[in-house]
């Protein structure tokens, strides 16, 4: 916990209940899941769309098609103590056959400048879904995986990530 | 890391048996910058970012990625792989100032 000792009481105490909701989040439980398909019922787990970046790109990638929250690990640290490196990895269960496949990953960071920070588009060629790379963040918000399959379904994960050092500027 | 722009490695297991499902390690030099910052004399710095990657094996396209300067400086990826032929792998990233960069690695098998 000495990473908190400069900041004041108040933030301290945001911080801390934001890594215990992470850490309850992502369960073992919750996690297996969702990994079995199992859908979760929409709760306050599940973000809503915060603003009009957001929901462009809800309507422009996704139609208004129903995005069901499982099938996806989104892993991300609870805590990035530097915005510009933030390491993120994105798993599925889903088949990666040449009759269904995950065509599309989409990764969304709410409040970035630019939320939707990059797409992975694959073919069966892949074998299996496994993605990770590193990713800047303005700010503590939450961030979406959102998965496409060649036969149209979505499927997500969501994850909050608190930051402490502004990663954009 | 302090490399020219553009230097790229990419990183397959030493040893791959026919069929099996790699993961794919690659690292690319790239400043990535945002657009957003200044330089200590108050000069804007324009966005230079990676914002196209291709996929290639035995010269077909197996992935494609789309990235924005929210990707972080000198960008690292890891991504899954069907080791199905012994054949090339090659990635090639391009930025939004036109600059395009290439790097592959011979996908061979070892006797099981």
């Amino acid at each position: 916990m000495a990473v908190y000792s400069g900041l004041p009481r108040r933030s301290f105490l945001q911080a801390l209940a934001l890594a215990s909701a992470g850490i309850v989040g992502s369960g073992a439980l919750s996690r297996s899941g969702r990994l079995l398909g199992q859908a979760l019922p929409a709760g306050p787990g599940d973000p809503e769309i915060p603003n009009e970046e957001v929901a462009r790109i809800y309507r422009e990638r996704f139609g208004g098609r129903p995005i069901t929250r499982a099938h996806v690990q989104l892993d991300m640290p609870a805590v990035a103590e530097d915005g510009r490196i933030v390491p993120v990895i994105i798993e599925s269960d889903l088949p990666m056959t040449s009759e269904r496949y995950v065509k599309g990953i989409h990764l969304i960071v709410d409040h970035n400048p630019d939320p939707h920070v990059a797409g992975f588009y694959l073919t069966p060629a892949a074998g299996q879904v496994s993605i990770s790379t590193r990713i800047k963040m303005k700010r503590s918000t939450w961030v979406r995986a959102i998965l496409e399959t060649s036969t149209g379904e979505l499927w997500a994960d969501y994850t909050k990530v608190l930051v402490t050092l502004n990663g954009c500027g | 890391m302090g490399h020219q722009v553009g230097e790229a490695r990419i990183r397959v297991p030493d040893r791959i048996v026919k069929g099996e499902i790699i993961t794919v390690n690659s690292i690319i030099s790239h400043p990535m910058d945002t657009g957003f910052f200044r330089t200590k004399d108050g000069d804007p710095i324009p966005a230079y970012f990676i914002n196209d990657v291709v996929i290639t094996y035995g010269g077909d396209e197996v992935a494609r990625f789309e990235w924005t300067s929210g990707i972080s400086r000198d960008p690292v990826v890891s991504f899954s792989l069907r080791a199905d032929r012994e054949a090339p792998l090659t990635m090639r990233w391009k930025d939004n100032k036109g600059g395009v960069y290439t790097q592959s690695v011979d996908i061979a098998f070892t006797a099981a």
